[in-house]
């Protein structure tokens, strides 16, 4: 059957609908429908500038200690310098906020594996442990 | 003397006279002796004349032998041997002449090197095979090169020796060498310790093995941290996939069994802020692995709710590995910020006493209107892991009602700490004094922080065990806006905030001071810079006395000031 507004129930034609009581309320007796479609509120993402303690600085930190370890594993050709960068960039990409950017990640990523291939280019020999 | 009898005489075909010498004594029948003779008419080799087992011939007599004197060593009880004639003499001289070669060659290494030690090394290559050295001696010489570190010329080629030999030996033979070494003294070998062994050894093993680097060497075994490495990064990966995903589900059944509820109390359910229209996504917003966001908003009271799942970072393997140490639980992270007049004036906070005491240091709220310590909520029947920390007595007991504490007692275990406040602001900021101009914005909040249980092993499941928590939080909504303070208790809440700004205003007075005098300095130079922008004389001499007449007259109003107080304190 044709659906026409001023005929659904429980809406009387002519009441106006926006007198607080919003939302499809159906029969009397109901509690009163707390929703208010008009208060809105939109959702604005906490600033983080102002609460810098509430923010986890591992992502931070981990990526800084990748890039420091590859290049200490470039420069020094130290094997176990690279495999770390490898490690601390894995760690920073699992810890990463949503809203940080990508290129940061893969480029400290891309950093660290070229200090792998690197080092294993330049001498062949198996990582030998340091104890 | 007795010519040495034949080896077997039973057999007179195959007589060998002289147990070297391969040459039957009597020729088979139509035979002859071909090539010159030896002493004896004998056809004889080099090895007869080394080992000295030259003696007489069946054929021949016995008698001196003048080529005795080309023979080198000379065993006890050989018998002379009589001459054979000037071909004898040739094959002696011939044979003297080819012992000389390889003597020369010895000799001109000789000068060579001026160490002793090495001088054996290359002489006694042919007689090496003839000396009674045992294999296991040889061992000992590796060991007795890598000693003598006196050499500097010879240091690497004995070292290198030294490798080649190292890696056929076991140290069962080198322990034998030790032992096997006894025989050569040192009295015999005076710095040529090393020569019968090492040339003995290298007659053993003329190829050179040289010491493959471990990278070249077939074996994956050499790689061995590498393999660890790869094996650790692959575990880490996937950790992160697992927990990536426990996560995802524990929210996700979060969300339905709360879906329901949140729908019929919030008109916008799920919004990250991006649509161009307020409409609800219906879906929790992932800032994180291990952190999702949902916004409620559109009911009466309350401008909206934010709520935070707060999970474990199960994703990464460390944190994992750090839990097991700690164990720490997700939690449920609830913030209502309320309209202004829904709410009155009042600051009031439950929660276990671990948690209390944390947030009335980290909040400015709690710290600055919530000066006594957390008290016991025994009195309203709470259980002892509770906490209350009030700005009043009276908020305290309007919030303690039927139903709040029926809901404290059940689910005491859940609850880590509700907090109600009008001054909220968040943590406590660290800045500088100077900076401090202003105080931080309020606003009228109420917080609740829920663990869920499992203790870091939670299933999908658990998250029905929350729901009522939820239901706590809209009747807290719906409470904070019916409760109001009675007078008193109103009286008493401004004072308390008027005096709290007042200690504010104080620290920060000489803050304000200097900046209200620098903006004045500011406001002087930009008019004396107009002044001396002035091209127009007349007018520059007219703005410079204005400016004077103004200073006057506020020198005027400050001592006109400065005597009416003088005449009110008098």
């Amino acid at each position: 059957m044709g659906a026409v507004p001023w005929m659904a129930p429980g809406v009387v034609p002519g009441a106006v609908p926006g007198n607080g009581r919003g939302g499809a309320g159906g029969g009397g007796g109901a509690m009163a429908d707390p929703r208010r479609p008009g208060k809105v509120a939109r959702y604005k993402p906490p600033a983080t500038e102002t609460n810098p303690a509430l923010e986890d600085p591992t992502p931070d930190y981990m990526n800084l200690l990748g890039m420091v370890f590859s290049m200490c594993g470039l420069m020094l050709k130290l094997k176990w310098c690279a495999w770390i960068a490898v490690y601390c960039s894995f760690i920073s990409f699992a810890n990463s906020r949503s809203s940080e950017d990508t290129k940061q990640m893969m480029s400290s990523f891309m950093l660290s594996i070229s200090a792998v291939v690197m080092s294993y280019l330049q001498n062949p020999q198996p990582m030998s442990p340091p104890w | 003397m007795a010519h040495r009898a034949p080896a077997s005489p039973g057999r007179p075909g195959s007589a060998r006279p002289f147990p070297g010498c391969p040459v039957p004594a009597v020729l088979p029948a139509g035979a002859a002796w071909r090539g010159g003779h030896g002493l004896c008419g004998h056809r004889r080799g080099v090895a007869d004349f080394v080992s000295f087992n030259v003696d007489s011939c069946p054929g021949k007599e016995p008698g001196a032998v003048p080529g005795a004197a080309g023979s080198r060593a000379a065993p006890a009880g050989a018998s002379p041997h009589r001459t054979g004639g000037h071909v004898k003499m040739k094959n002696l001289y011939l044979f003297i002449a080819f012992l000389f070669i390889p003597w020369s060659f010895a000799l001109a290494k000789y000068d060579e090197f001026e160490d002793g030690d090495d001088i054996m090394e290359y002489d006694d290559n042919d007689f090496a095979e003839f000396e009674d050295v045992s294999e296991d001696a040889v061992t000992e010489s590796p060991q007795r090169i890598i000693t003598t570190e006196d050499d500097e010329e010879e240091a690497t080629v004995e070292l290198e020796g030294q490798d080649e030999n190292q890696e056929d030996f076991d140290d069962a033979d080198t322990q034998e060498g030790d032992t096997e070494s006894e025989p050569y003294d040192d009295e015999e070998f005076e710095g040529y310790e090393e020569k019968p062994d090492a040339s003995h050894s290298k007659n053993k093993d003329p190829i050179t093995i040289v010491n493959v680097p471990a990278h070249l060497q077939n074996s994956w075994e050499s790689y061995y941290m590498e393999i660890l490495m790869v094996t650790g990064l692959l575990a880490y990966i996937m950790n992160y996939i697992i927990g990536k995903n426990k996560n995802n589900r524990l929210a996700h059944a979060w969300f339905n069994t709360h879906r329901e509820l949140l729908e019929s109390n919030f008109a916008l359910v799920g919004d990250d802020g991006t649509n161009k229209e307020a409409t609800s996504t219906g879906k929790l917003n992932q800032e994180n692995e291990h952190i999702y966001n949902l916004w409620c908003s559109g009911r009466v009271c309350c401008e909206g709710m934010l709520i935070q799942l707060k999970f474990l970072k199960r994703q990464d393997l460390l944190n994992v590995l750090a839990r097991m140490m700690r164990p720490a639980s997700d939690q449920v992270q609830i913030k209502v910020t309320m309209n202004d007049e829904d709410m009155d004036t009042y600051v009031f906070a439950v929660g276990t006493r671990k948690a209390l005491v944390r947030l009335q240091k980290e909040m400015q709220d709690l710290s600055e209107f919530c000066s006594d310590k957390p008290k016991s909520g025994a009195k309203y029947g709470l259980p002892d892991s509770l906490a209350i920390l009030s700005e009043m007595g009276e908020v305290t007991e309007g919030m303690m009602d039927a139903k709040m504490i029926h809901f404290l007692t059940h689910y005491a275990d859940k609850i880590e700490s509700v907090q109600f406040s009008d001054q909220f602001s968040g943590p406590k900021l660290m800045q500088e004094e100077g900076q401090l101009t202003k105080l931080p914005e309020t606003k009228k909040t109420l917080l609740f922080t829920f663990n869920v249980p499992g203790s870091g092993n939670t299933s999908p499941k658990d998250m029905e065990s929350l729901l009522p928590l939820m239901s706590m939080v809209i009747y807290s909504i719906d409470k904070a806006k019916k409760f109001r303070l009675n007078r008193e208790g109103k009286q008493k809440a401004d004072k308390n905030r008027a005096r709290v700004e007042e200690n504010f205003l104080k620290l920060t007075h000489v803050q304000r001071q200097e900046a209200a005098q620098s903006r004045r300095e500011e406001k002087k130079r930009a008019e004396k810079e107009r002044i001396m922008n002035e091209e127009d004389p007349e007018k520059q001499r007219r703005l410079e006395e204005a400016a004077l007449r103004r200073e006057q007259k506020k020198l005027e109003k400050k001592q006109m000031k400065m005597k009416q107080i003088k005449v009110k304190a008098m």
